[in-house]
């Protein structure tokens, strides 16, 4: 019989799907920018453009609230990959995904109100988190204020690097978002994780 | 051509061919490039620039000047030996009387129209000139000069970096378009009088309007791509509801500015590093234009991978499933 855990507060759950509107929203625009053709359909590109701008801002507001938010409440603890063992207990959950799930086999590390996240989490939200993302926003900003950009980097446009750099680490988080997705069908059922996400209530 | 420019014209021709150094004295492009005629039209400019120049004015060689008018006939002969007439020598197009002073009246008449020396691309430039928004507008009141002043300009070619391409030419535009009171001299000789409309409200639609202006042209925007490959920058001035508002038009791996503002910029380019529209890597980065294909190809493929293993990873986890129900029952 499951049981029902509150391991999510409303901040943390108002917070995560503002951020997966703004992200998606700015994959789509940014796309279409950065593939702009006459030939494909895409977001007509001036419109693109304002979309992209204006959800690129209310991201990096966004994501000063989450900073902000997790120093006050603590939760940033929960992003540290905790020692000793690490590096095992990723592999035990990756064993996990690549194996045992097919088996029927129960999750080597459930979400406890003190550990949210497996050690594979951890490691991965905090790249996303704390490493790509704010790659993203900070040479979104530099476009957002071009003169921000050096004049010249590597003996190119000083703003190619930095548009380069957010095309990569862009393209990062919305590849880990398309798995972040994909996870979510890993519950108790494959709806549990999204209403987790809803709700703040995780079943086991 | 008017009689005195035909008498001009024949003197200068003569003037060469009987120095017997018309072959080594002019470059392909009509250039002067012989030292003994450059240094005869130095020392002889510099008998002009001894009043028409900041320094003359500051220091008249005579006292009797009119310092008003003499105000607004000065040059500066630094930026005409970056211009593309460097080493003319002045009475080339101004005449020969100016050895007196005051100067005999009426030698403003005697200027030398450029189609003088530049016939075939007058040609040219005039079909394209007449259909444009200045010629409908004001008509004979626009000349070459009201935008290229021949003592300063330079042709792109010339100039081959982009950025200092776009600062030359937009001076150009802006100086009656930003200015109400230039702009207001010609808007007199029109029949109804026109009002300096403001150039960021007109430009609000264009995102980053003031960014664009300082890494493209607006010639091309308000241009139509010339039908005339030798002079791919037409002089049809289209006025704003012609004007070019479609972004891909530039903002493609297709992008126009390749055959326009970055032209001449190709081989300015250290390398082209795999990237589509190369000449741009080095004055700007344009949004899908400035593409790396082997990058987006990685980056579409990864996200291929990504997609297709998850599918194949559930497609497993519902048959598994389906077979470990069917085993327990």
């Amino acid at each position: 019989m499951s049981s029902r855990e509150y391991l999510l507060p409303l901040w943390l759950r108002l917070w995560h799907w503002t951020n997966a509107v703004l992200m998606i929203v700015l994959a789509v625009t940014g796309a279409s920018l950065h593939f702009a053709d006459p030939e494909l359909k895409l977001v007509p590109f001036s419109l693109a453009t304002t979309i992209h701008e204006i959800a690129g801002i209310a991201l990096a507001v966004t994501y000063a609230f989450f900073v902000v938010a997790n120093i006050v409440s603590g939760n940033w603890w929960q992003y540290v990959p905790k020692p000793p063992g690490v590096l095992h207990r990723c592999w035990v959950q990756t064993r996990y995904y690549m194996w045992g799930i097919f088996r029927g086999e129960p999750h080597p590390y459930p979400p406890t109100k003190e550990v949210n996240f497996n050690a594979l989490q951890a490691v991965v939200y905090w790249t996303i988190m704390y490493v790509a993302v704010p790659v993203v926003i900070l040479t979104g900003l530099v476009f957002f204020y071009p003169t921000w950009a050096p004049e010249r980097m590597f003996g190119l446009d000083g703003l190619l690097p930095i548009a380069m750099l957010h095309y990569v680490a862009g393209a990062a988080v919305i590849l880990f978002m398309v798995a972040h997705i994909y996870l979510g069908t890993m519950g108790v059922r494959p709806t549990s994780l999204f209403r987790m996400m809803i709700t703040g209530w995780h079943e086991h | 051509m008017t009689i005195a420019g035909w008498a001009r014209s024949l003197a200068m021709v003569l003037a060469f061919a009987c120095a017997g150094v018309a072959a080594r004295a002019q470059d392909a492009k009509g250039v002067v490039t012989d030292p003994a005629i450059l240094e005869k039209n130095r020392k002889e400019n510099a008998e002009c620039y001894g009043c028409h120049s900041e320094a003359g004015y500051k220091n008249p060689p005579r006292a009797d000047m009119d310092m008003v008018k003499l105000r607004a006939l000065l040059h500066d002969p630094a930026k005409f030996d970056g211009s593309n007439h460097v080493g003319m020598n002045c009475k080339i197009c101004h005449g020969q009387p100016y050895e007196t002073y005051p100067h005999p009246a009426g030698l403003k008449q005697n200027l030398s129209p450029c189609s003088e020396c530049h016939a075939t691309k007058s040609l040219r430039v005039e079909k394209q000139f007449e259909d444009s928004v200045h010629a409908k507008n004001l008509k004979d009141a626009f000349t070459c000069q009201t935008c290229h002043d021949p003592h300063v300009y330079k042709v792109a070619q010339k100039i081959g970096d982009p950025r200092v391409i776009v600062a030359q030419d937009n001076q150009m535009c802006i100086d009656c378009h930003n200015s109400d009171l230039r702009y207001s001299k010609f808007s007199a000789q029109l029949s109804t009088q026109k009002v300096r409309p403001d150039l960021d409200t007109l430009h609000k639609w264009l995102p980053n309007a003031r960014l664009h202006w300082q890494a493209a042209r607006c010639i091309d925007c308000h241009t139509p791509v010339s039908k005339v490959k030798s002079l791919q920058t037409s002089h049809e001035i289209l006025a704003k509801d012609k004007a070019e508002k479609n972004c891909v038009a530039c903002h493609s791996q297709q992008s126009q500015l390749a055959a326009r503002l970055y032209r001449y910029a190709a081989t300015n380019a250290a390398a082209d590093l795999g990237f589509t529209n190369p000449s741009y890597l080095g004055s700007a980065y344009v949004i899908g234009a400035t593409r790396n294909p082997w990058l987006d190809w990685g980056i579409i493929g990864a996200f291929a991978a990504t997609i297709l293993g998850l599918f194949v990873h559930g497609a497993i986890r519902v048959v598994a499933a389906g077979l470990r129900g069917r085993r327990a029952s």
